[in-house]
């Protein structure tokens, strides 16, 4: 009888397996195998030890696609944070219209990235965009090496902005109504009231903010592709960018192998990070 | 000291619905591009409202292959879907309720395989694919997501462990079938949770771009992200044509949106949609 249970239960399992280990699993192992050989995207595949390793290791485009995307996610991460929280703040009263507000916040999240990036193309288009309209002036928002990463890291904070608020909204709504009551009477009112009892109260969705935050930015692909293409002067040449062109304008999939273990890796370790240390400061607070 | 507070709150509101109006100011524009002739386009500042409201933008796009896009898109999105829902509740259902040798185990690689990035297998499934010959088909859009998600698994196995288990043994007692207890038992009281995994999923593949984009290039199966960003490049600064691509491809989920706030709602603040 129990064997015929686990049988089922491992028929059950049998599709998704296929999945998982098809299309999640053996992926992994091609790209490292991959990864030590040389390919076109045409010709045949060769065994080229650790060439790629090697060029990529030491490419200087590499290197700065990282730094790059570094840069975006300090800059996107904090701002779509703090005026996520802000928003939140103002939102999480169950007021009149709280529920078209939050539509309206949370929409441009439920659009495609690439279609919003072309949409942020036109606004931010030197002549005939929407900006440029309204300023009444003539700016190279995009083609312009300063104000290009500012431009992409804009795009993305409006994206990001009502779904991390989104977030906040339910965890302010989380807290029992009796503490802070008991706050107020002991003069937690107002930013006190923020500062002292919801924000620490709120670590855990914090945590969850910040590393989905962090992970999603890090991954940055179609909005990058429909604004910047990674221009101008690589300036915007975020890593998803990076492997992408590599491995399918520069027709070496193999570098790019080497690429997306490297991304995977610092991504891993940026997970692991952020899990330590919040671990210690919430346990901390408890 | 109330009259304080009540300006306060008043000019939050404000400031609450100014970010909300400035939040979907950048659609609304390109929704009334998309409705405007090129000539009014030229001829006025960008932001003017549209005279004469035009439809031939999203006439002429839609001859250029949007329409098959559209089609591509929704056929893809719906196959996906149904196969994720299904393969996902079998395989949940199984780490929840049926001890089996190597469950825990089998649930950490599942978990684990969660935190594999998206740019990660793009080249070597496009190798695997291209080395079957099946770039450029159907099958290419649809098969890697076919057999269900590790994240749904995920998500409905806490959803089932909910579910006592005095219920399905009684079930089984009375003769049911597994896949009596799965349609008759399970899937009804995991109705909210359902809901949530599809407007995940119906917004993830509609929205999704960098699989297709090289998996699925050619004309043929071109999705409708792939197709907006080709005429992007294609139509070179005639907005009023480009902005009838992004509106095509934006206004459905806005549809959706709209008529299932509450529903999508709630996905985003249960799982963080995606």
């Amino acid at each position: 009888m129990d064997r015929r249970r686990a049988a089922v239960g491992y028929a059950l399992l049998l599709p998704s397996l296929v999945g998982v280990g098809c299309f999640l699993l053996l992926p992994i192992a091609v790209v490292l195998w991959l990864s030590v050989h040389s390919w076109n995207l045409l010709g045949p595949i060769e065994f080229s030890g650790w060439d790629n390793w090697r060029s990529v290791l030491t490419d200087r485009r590499f290197g700065h696609s990282i730094l790059v995307t570094l840069a975006l996610t300090a800059i996107v991460v904090p701002a779509q944070t703090a005026l996520g929280f802000a928003v939140a703040a103002m939102l999480a009263r169950r007021g009149r219209g709280s529920t078209v507000l939050r539509v309206m916040y949370a929409l441009p999240w439920m659009c495609a990235p690439v279609a919003v990036g072309v949409v942020w193309q036109w606004i931010f288009a030197p002549t005939g965009g929407a900006l440029n309209a309204l300023l009444g002036e003539r700016v190279e928002w995009l083609s312009s090496p300063a104000l290009a990463l500012p431009a992409v890291a804009a795009v993305l904070v409006w994206t990001n902005l009502g779904y991390v608020a989104l977030f906040f909204v339910a965890g302010i709504r989380a807290i029992p109504g009796e503490i802070l009551d008991a706050g107020a009477l002991d003069g937690a009112v107002g930013w006190r009231r923020i500062r002292w009892l919801i924000l620490p109260l709120l670590r855990p969705t914090m945590f969850f903010v910040l590393v989905t935050g962090v992970l999603t930015v890090f991954q940055t692909f179609d909005a990058v592709y429909a604004l910047t293409r990674g221009g101008p002067d690589h300036r915007t040449d975020v890593v998803g960018m990076r492997i992408y062109s590599e491995a399918f304008e520069a027709a070496h999939p193999g570098r790019a192998a080497v690429m997306a273990v490297v991304v995977f890796a610092v991504m891993f370790v940026i997970t692991l990070a952020q899990h330590r240390y919040f671990r210690e400061r919430v346990s901390h607070e408890y | 000291m109330s009259t304080e507070r009540s300006l306060r709150a008043v000019a939050a509101y404000l400031v609450l619905v100014a970010g909300a109006l400035v939040t979907v100011a950048p659609l609304v524009l390109s929704a009334l591009t998309a409705v405007k002739t090129p000539g009014q386009f030229a001829n006025e500042s960008s932001v003017a409202a549209p005279h004469p409201v035009t439809l031939d933008n999203f006439r002429a796009v839609l001859e250029q292959g949007l329409g098959r896009a559209v089609t591509v898109t929704a056929l893809m999105t719906v196959c996906i879907t149904a196969g994720q829902l299904v393969v996902s509740v079998m395989a949940a259902y199984a780490f929840a309720h049926i001890a089996f040798p190597g469950r825990e185990a089998l649930f950490w690689v599942y978990l684990g395989t969660m935190m594999v990035p998206s740019a990660v297998t793009l080249v070597p499934l496009y190798l695997m694919f291209a080395k079957l010959g099946w770039l450029n088909t159907f099958w290419a859009l649809v098969l890697p997501f076919l057999f269900g998600s590790p994240y749904a698994i995920f998500l409905l196995r806490q959803y089932f462990r909910a579910i006592p288990g005095e219920i399905i043994d009684a079930a089984r007692v009375d003769g049911a079938t597994t896949l009596d207890i799965l349609v008759g038992v399970v899937v009804p009281m995991s109705r909210p949770i359902l809901a949530t995994l599809t407007v995940i999923t119906v917004v993830s593949q509609w929205n999704s771009f960098m699989w297709p984009l090289v998996a699925a290039s050619g004309a043929r199966w071109q999705v409708l992200t792939v197709a907006t960003a080709n005429l992007q490049t294609q139509y070179n600064a005639q907005w009023t044509l480009i902005m009838a691509a992004t509106t095509l491809a934006i206004a459905p989920l806005v549809v959706v949106f709209v008529v299932f706030q509450r529903q999508v709602l709630r996905s985003i603040a249960v799982t963080g949609l995606k």
